[in-house]
């Protein structure tokens, strides 16, 4: 193809040295933050770095940056920008959190230093780390029952922390005495100051060689660069509007039933356009809100994962427009709401949509639903020691993401907030916490049943020894909501806690609940899911489905239940399984004939079954579409109905023995 | 060996010497590099074949063609990328893990992070040992090393019985909290031999004693899996080196930059996983020392990728995070190597957006480069060489032939035309935007870590290297530029030049102003009482033996350490505190020396030394060299080709100076000295070129 005519008026030559000079320092940025820090969460690589102008737009944003960051970077150099005018200096420092504008939550600190040559503001270099506390009612500043942001932590409004050169004591030690790790605090601050620092003499070294002009040119060349590539990228696909929703698995305050979040994608021209007005259209009564820049960094992140080789700046803001309805919503939540579980709530939900509407138009790139962001702390005290000192396992999981167009999905990785998120050593953890570790594998039949299969989810679980004072609080979400399958291909696992499984004092405690006490010798356990199905499952390669029961991904029961497939063990020892052709065809034919009628049953007698112990957890979802309370086995009833339409419309039309009558099978192609 | 044995060959010179040759031998995945140093004199020549379906038999051709017989060896080296290619092809024999119940999957889970952040459909592959393969066992030590469960006779033996019916050379045994604690890892071990005599058993608490599960785990599975690639193939060098007449060890380079012997390497197999990336390090910075530079930034540059390695003040630096495969981490220190996907033929392209990329794509050798005129259209940063002239009619003594025809095609259809530049600008285009490529990976392992390349001398070697070393120098504010002898086979002039090394580790925690030095030094007693056993079974007399001790530190908080050198005895760790709070501040810009430091690990490092080979220096003559010819050349600090002599590096004796412009060809590479750099010839026929910096 003919590469576009740009306005640029660099050369080539000093347009791309200085482009890739840009990236190369966000990305020293990011390597002197990830070596210095002292937040475990930001070791786990929940950071993200930018250049912005002076203006506040991004210029390049680090290429390793978590995705719940990405797109909100130059609304908080706007912040400082706002609040400091005629007021910002050469050697000022300045740090915010502030998630009423454009940040994401409270955790999510950014330090902003204005990059100066002699006199002249040239940009900013950004920071961003994820605290691993903030302060606030709870340790780690995830209180999932805050009515109002009091409650969640310290809210950084743009606050200079260095003056001129001259570190702030006073101010510093402001905001690190109002959390809970005050000594780490100062130091993630120091490591992220100096990340900037780096920044800021990389382009004066550049203003040196190139000369300033080149430098400010260059900021604005690089911004349009991106708009040009992905304007180029867009106006290759039809015009068109497509729609979709997904859901939160419940607002507790209105009683059971999914809350739905709403996008319309418009594609006119060399534009993308997204319309959540029609989403929830009040703040849910729990955490699992979003701020304005929250749900852009969704978008964000949703669309950039269609285009993976466009850099991430200002440039692509111009093309990847939204819209997010009226103040006070689930996706545009004003001034109090809490929205720290943001990234388990809308994040998520938004991401994942945008997969399904992109599914449509590059069908080549298409993925069901991925695992949701999930963490549990516990918190008490240590009684291995006489002191007994604050103790947190605060843990997160990786799991499964969705299967895609020919391909199975991943396995055990990190959740779309950030794939690079990864999982902390156990065997460290067990050093910092009198918790044993019960388990950590992959779940067994925790990949969404389809064509192709949906990765892998994980459980992992430990056992209190030594706690005193102990209580457990868990953010997630889809324990109801299951992650789903796209085009014809079946949901996963539930998300949701277990205590003392299959002990006399089991318990079931959802996955999303705040300090619940628990004692030494209690066992603690849940699972990450798998990623949705894709394809119809009943056309699953026969002897895809005996390999994956040879390496017990998938249980010879479910290999029967989910895809037809009967599977005999030759030699358990060697590993080995043959495939039964003629008894899996005639499990095919009778599935087929059964399962339309499964998703009509009634649903209070599943139930029945279920609390009867003759259908199982699996059963309900895969094959019935209903949704009990996992733990009573109550039926959810509103929510079983929107569980029921929402598998009538992603997964039941494109089964073989309904295609055709209500839409067109879409073309599985191998990508 | 031997190191004896090597002196007393060396000396007994009864009638004139008898020829005593040290040979080292790089083999990479296309040639097969010899460097043969003779003791009686101390020069060195080279050889190069083509790298054969059994490396042994083009190890034994390349020996052959330098002209040397197996017995007048005293002394072979060898780095291989046999074990690195294992890996990447995955081509070992099967193998079973035992692995603590609950934890089956550690290796599979990783750390749950994937290198590609954005492409939903990027692939990764699994891990080295597949899920039916990974077998569990009811134990468990906790963190303190504690057991809370012991293995169980009989349903160990159980699984010994299930892994002779899988007929499997070797098994990796990894439990959790080993590291605290070997006791469940060593009685499995022993009942695995008793049951299944002559399998290979690696053990997490042996191959890697350190905290973090999927780390050990991960390491000690790719050792297990090369052991029985690597036993085998060193069994069967070894013999057909004696057979030949070769009675010494055969060492083997490994990723630490140190040879290990044959035997050794069985046991540590996946030590061996950087073994070839390692020689280009270790010559690149021989070559700098010898001509005078304690630090020096090695650029190895070959057809398809640049490796950067650096050397500060004498030391390389070293790596513990290190994979051949993206999650797959083998965390044996390692000589840090960055590398980048910038070669001779990596492509010029342009992006939707009309901007000029360079990589990391590239032509490879088939169809290489447009001027190699086997079917490539593309423009490579080697066609842009030509059409500037820096390239002359030909490659490798004549082997190849560059067409300048087809370059200038390829240049003005892929670049010129869309860009609207005339063809030498357009090519010089491609050649500076790679240079900056290039330039930033420097960047990233130097300034980015501290270094000022101010202070530090460029080696240019590989075969493309000298083409683009003045000029990535002066983008770099590098001083000096060296290119070495003969920069093709460089690599392979690195294993020669290595000890016997092994790094002794075990985890150590605690605050370092409160822990008890009588303890720390107890512990790096029987550190060293460990590494000198392995270097006994080396053969390596007390009198050869160098132990260098190591402290691991951080800040009370951090998660990444530093090691911090510390001599013996340890009476206090003051010493040990100071130097970390000064390098903390050197490589990360700040330090904190109020803060409180934790000791995380103490290492030993055990060095056999090995006698040094003594390089011949030559007499240093001015001498005026006659060109062999002169053709039009494009730099970048002239707009207009100059006409630009070109002279034949092998008739280039040391003291030769030769003034700006130039071309120095030879039959590994060419050297491009550019108008106002001037090249000398120093005593060990390395060119030195001195850039003038701006400012």
């Amino acid at each position: 193809m003919t590469p576009a005519k740009t306005t640029q008026t660099l050369d080539p030559v000093t347009f791309e040295v200085l482009k890739n000079a840009f990236i190369n320092i966000v990305d020293q940025m990011a390597e002197q933050i990830f070596r210095t820090c002292y937040s475990f969460v930001i070791y786990s690589r929940d950071f993200s770095s930018a250049l912005c102008d002076p203006q506040g737009n991004t210029v390049m944003q680090g290429s390793g940056d978590i995705a719940a960051h990405v797109g909100t970077l130059h609304y908080t150099a706007q912040a400082v920008i706002n609040n400091f005018p005629g007021d910002i200096h050469p050697g000022d420092v300045f740090v915010v959190n502030d998630v009423y504008q454009g940040g994401t939550h409270f955790n999510d600190t950014r330090i902003v230093r204005p990059i100066f040559y002699k006199d002249e503001l040239l940009g900013f270099a950004q920071a961003n780390g994820h605290w691993a506390d903030v302060g606030g009612a709870v340790p780690g500043s995830f209180n999932v029952s805050a009515l109002d942001h009091m409650a969640e932590g310290l809210r950084i409004t743009p606050t200079r922390v260095w003056s001129q050169g001259r570190y702030l004591e006073d101010v510093g030690r402001l905001i690190a005495s109002n959390t809970r790790a005050p000594a780490d605090i100062i130091g993630d601050m120091q490591a992220q100051s100096q990340a900037t620092h780096i920044a800021e003499l990389e382009i004066q070294r550049l203003v040196e060689k190139y000369g300033i002009d080149t430098i400010k040119t260059a900021f604005r060349e690089v911004q349009d660069y991106v708009e040009t590539l992905t304007r180029q990228r867009i106006s290759k696909l039809p015009d068109g509007v497509w729609e979709t929703e997904d859901y939160i698995d419940v607002d507790p305050a209105a009683g059971e039933g999914l809350v739905p979040i709403r996008i319309k994608m418009t594609i006119k021209g060399d534009q993308v356009h997204y319309d959540l007005s029609k989403s929830h259209p009040k703040s849910i009564s729990t955490f699992l809100n979003s701020c304005f820049g929250g749900s852009f960094a969704a978008i964000v992140a949703g669309t950039k994962m269609q285009f993976p080789d466009i850099p991430l700046n200002s440039g692509f803001y111009r093309v990847v427009t939204v819209d997010l309805g009226p103040k006070g919503s689930v996706v545009n939540a004003s001034w109090p709401t809490p929205v720290a579980g943001f990234c388990s709530g809308p994040f998520e939900k938004i991401m994942n949509s945008i997969f399904e509407l992109w599914a449509e138009i590059l069908p080549e790139r298409a993925m069901a639903c991925t695992f949701n962001l999930e963490y549990l702390l516990i918190g008490g005290r240590d009684a291995r020691y006489e002191e007994r000192p604050y103790f947190m396992w605060y843990d997160w999981m990786v799991g499964g993401w969705g299967a895609r167009n020919g391909r199975d999905g991943w396995a055990a990785s990190g959740p779309v907030f950030g794939v690079q998120l990864g999982t902390q050593p156990f065997e460290g953890q067990e050093r910092l916490s009198p918790v044993v570790t019960t388990e950590h594998e992959l779940r067994i039949d925790s990949g969404g049943p389809g064509k192709s299969r949906g990765g892998m989810g994980v459980e992992k679980g430990g056992t209190l020894t030594l706690a005193e004072r102990s209580v457990v609080s868990y953010c997630c979400d889809r324990e109801r909501s299951v992650t789903w399958g796209l085009w014809g291909g079946l949901p996963s696992i539930p998300h949701g806690v277990w205590l003392n499984p299959g002990k006399e004092n089991e318990r079931y405690l959802g996955s999303l609940f705040s300090s619940v006490p628990i004692m030494a010798g209690d066992t603690i356990t849940r699972p990450s899911a798998g990623g949705g199905g894709l394809g119809d499952p009943l056309e699953r390669d026969l002897d895809a489905v005996c390999e994956d029961v040879a390496d017990g991904y998938v249980s010879i029961a479910r290999a029967r239940k989910d895809y037809g497939v009967v599977v005999k063990t030759v030699d358990a020892d060697l590993a080995l399984y043959e495939v039964d052709v003629n008894a899996s065809h005639a499990e095919r034919a009778r599935i087929r004939s059964a399962r339309l009628g499964w998703l009509s049953e009634d649903a209070e007698s599943v139930a029945d079954r279920y609390r009867a112990g003759t259908l199982d957890m699996l059963d309900l979802i895969r094959q019935y579409g209903v949704i009990v309370d996992w733990g009573s086995g109550e039926l959810l009833k509103k929510t079983t109905e929107q569980f029921r339409a929402m598998l009538m419309r992603r997964t039941v039309p494109y089964w073989t023995e309904v295609a055709g009558s209500l839409r067109d099978a879409p073309t599985l192609q191998v990508a | 060996m031997t190191v004896t044995a090597l002196e007393e060959k060396t000396q007994k010179t009864p009638e004139g010497p008898a020829p005593a040759y040290r040979v080292a031998c790089d083999v990479g995945g296309t040639f097969t590099d010899i460097c043969i140093l003779d003791d009686r004199t101390g020069r060195m020549h080279v050889a190069k074949v083509a790298t054969t379906p059994d490396p042994i038999e083009g190890v034994l051709q390349g020996i052959a063609a330098g002209g040397v017989a197996l017995k007048d060896m005293v002394l072979f080296s060898h780095g291989t990328t046999l074990a690195t290619n294992a890996l990447i092809t995955r081509k070992f024999p099967p193998a079973v893990m035992v692995t603590t119940q609950g934890f089956r999957d550690v290796i599979e889970i990783r750390r749950g992070t994937r290198n590609d952040l954005w492409d939903t459909y990027a692939e990764m592959a699994g891990p080295y040992i597949r899920r039916r393969d990974r077998l569990t066992i009811n134990e468990r030590v906790d963190y303190a090393g504690k057991i809370l469960a012991g293995i169980d006779e009989a349903e160990a033996r159980a699984l010994a019985a299930v892994i002779r019916k899988r007929k499997v050379a070797t098994v990796a045994v990894c439990f959790v909290n080993a590291f605290a604690n070997p006791a469940n890892e060593e009685r499995m071990r022993d009942i695995l031999m008793e049951e299944l005599p002559g399998v290979a058993v690696s053990l997490s608490s042996e191959i890697l004693p350190e905290i973090f599960e999927h780390e050990r785990f991960s390491t000690t599975v790719a050792n297990a899996v090369l052991a029985p690639v690597v036993g085998s193939y060193g069994k069967g060098l070894a013999e057909r080196m004696r057979a030949g007449g070769y009675d010494e060890d055969v060492l083997l380079l490994h990723s630490g930059g140190g040879v290990m012997t044959a035997k050794t390497a069985e046991k540590f197999a996946a030590r061996l996983a950087a073994s070839g990336i390692a020689a280009g390090a270790i010559a690149s910075r021989h070559v700098a020392q010898l001509a005078g530079y304690e630090n020096s930034i090695g650029l190895d540059m070959g057809g398809t990728s640049t490796d950067v390695s650096l050397c500060d003040r004498g030391n390389l630096r070293i790596t513990k995070d290190w994979h051949v495969e993206y999650g797959y981490p083998i965390c044996f220190p390692s000589i840090e190597v960055l590398t980048i996907g910038a070669g001779g033929g990596s492509l010029a392209w342009m992006d939707d957006a009309g901007s000029l990329r360079n990589g990391p794509q590239s032509a490879g050798s088939n169809p290489g480069p447009a001027c190699y005129d086997r079917g490539g259209k593309n423009p490579t940063n080697c066609d842009a060489n030509v059409v500037l002239g820096r390239l002359g009619g030909k490659l490798a003594g004549g082997s190849v032939k560059l067409d300048r025809t087809l370059a200038e095609e390829a240049i003005r259809k892929g670049v010129a035309e869309p860009l609207g530049l005339s063809l030498t600008e357009a090519a010089s285009a491609v050649i500076k935007v790679a240079n900056a490529n290039m330039a930033d990976a420097v960047r990233l392992i130097s300034i980015r870590r501290g270094y000022d390349p101010r202070d530090f001398a460029l080696v240019a070697f590989g075969g493309a290297g000298p083409l683009h070393g003045a000029a990535l120098a002066k983008d770099l504010s590098i001083p000096t530029v060296l290119i070495p002898p003969n920069p093709g086979v460089t690599s392979a002039l690195g294993c020669l030049l290595v000890d016997i090394k092994h790094d002794v580790t075990t985890m150590f925690l605690g605050n370092a102003a409160e822990v008890d030095p009588a303890i720390v030094e107890k512990t790096f007693q029987s550190l060293e009482a460990e590494g000198r056993e392995r270097l006994e079974n080396e053969g390596v007399p007390e009198d050869r033996m160098l132990f260098q001790r190591f402290i691991d530190m951080r800040y009370l908080g951090q998660w990444r350490s530093l090691a911090v050198p510390v001599s013996a005895p340890v009476a206090s760790l003051d010493e040990a505190i100071a130097i970390f709070h000064e390098e903390h501040g050197r490589e990360h810009n700040y330090s904190q020396t109020d803060a409180p430091v934790e000791v995380y690990r103490l290492t030993v490092s055990a060095t056999g030394l090995t006698p040094k080979a003594e390089f011949a220096k030559y007499e240093l003559k001015k001498t005026t060299p006659v060109p062999v010819g002169h053709r039009d050349v494009v730099f970048d600090e002239s707009p207009d080709p100059l006409l630009t002599p070109i002279f034949n590096r092998d008739e280039l004796p040391a003291g030769t100076v030769i003034p700006g412009p130039a071309v120095i060809d030879q039959l590994d590479s060419t050297t491009i000295v550019p108008p106002g750099v001037t090249a000398e010839v120093d005593a060990w026929l390395t060119i030195i070129m001195k850039i003038p910096l701006a400012g």
